[in-house]
């Protein structure tokens, strides 16, 4: 399969199925790593999503993005727990924010700033709906070391996606052929 | 690569609301440091100079949260990956345990009673 589809793309279909089994590998992934506090994640499983901001429209996106939460979900054994809905925000929204800016702003900004909004967007939320639903007043104190690693690791995954954007003729490719 | 102005804009954004954070967080606090434990059923506050065990009550169980040598960690947590657990000690005001599925924050609020210096004068 994995030859066959990085030779072509067909269409938003391929690109985003493609994407989705990318997600759900970078989250196996991102499962495997410690985590020193709770909360604190990588994001590298968001990769798909930022490098799909410039190739898929809006319902293909997503989709993918809810392809990336299920994943997400099963791997880490959250699907059927309140902790799944942390996910499913932080996820559309980060996946949002980085859509607005890629439509929004153009090549006036790289894959760096785009990563670095929608990490620190989720991040936010995330936190909201954990003041409201568990944490209270006390996500005042988890904000800091959770926005700084958002934004961290939001600029490191923004520069390998510049990286890849730029080496990879797979992705050449699957921008020529959605952009005409 | 290089940088778009953009980039530096939003990078410089953030930096900024993780420090707006960060002193909402810590800039404040006043009276002796202690545990602040809350979990599904409400809130306790203990002091850190008395050794104890502690059970705070969740949705998947008890999480057992010890107060010893004025550290605060949790002993053990009905949780799958333990990130709780592994997370260690802490002993300094602004420090905080969590685990998300249990539903349980363990943080230090109040100001340090030994060590450091509060105030001097020449």
């Amino acid at each position: 399969m994995a030859a066959s589809t990085l030779r072509s793309t067909k269409g938003p279909a391929d690109i985003t199925a493609l994407l989705g089994a990318f997600c759900f590998f970078l989250s196996a992934i991102e499962y495997m790593v410690p985590k020193p506090l709770p909360f604190m994640r990588l994001g590298i499983a968001n990769l798909p999503i930022l490098l799909a901001a410039d190739l898929l429209p809006l319902p293909w996106y997503l989709a993918l993005a809810l392809v990336k939460v299920f994943g997400m979900s099963v791997i880490s054994g959250s699907l059927f727990s309140y902790v799944a809905l942390f996910s499913l925000a932080g996820t559309l929204t980060a996946a949002l924010a980085m859509w607005l800016a890629r439509k929004g702003f153009g090549r006036q900004v790289s894959a760096v700033g785009v990563s670095i909004l929608g990490a620190v967007a989720s991040n936010a939320v995330q936190m909201g709906i954990a003041s409201v639903l568990v944490f209270g007043d006390a996500v005042r104190l988890i904000a800091p070391p959770f926005l700084a690693t958002g934004l961290a690791t939001g600029a490191l995954l923004g520069f390998f996606a510049e990286l890849f954007a730029r080496e990879s003729r797979w992705y050449a490719r699957a921008r020529g052929e959605m952009h005409g | 690569m290089r940088l778009k102005p953009l980039d530096i804009v939003i990078a410089i954004a953030a930096a900024g609301l993780v420090a707006f954070s960060a002193v909402s967080a810590y800039g404040t606090g006043g009276g002796q440091a202690s545990a602040v434990l809350k979990g599904r059923g409400g809130e306790w506050v203990y002091p850190l100079g008395a050794d104890r065990e502690l059970r705070v009550a969740g949705p998947l169980g008890d999480t057992v949260v010890e107060i010893r040598d004025k550290k605060v960690f949790i002993e053990d947590s009905p949780c799958p990956n333990k990130t709780c657990i592994a997370a260690g000690s802490i002993d300094s005001p602004g420090e905080w345990l969590a685990c998300l599925p249990n539903q349980v924050f363990v943080s230090i609020e109040g100001r340090r009673a030994d060590g450091g210096v509060d105030a001097s004068v020449y």
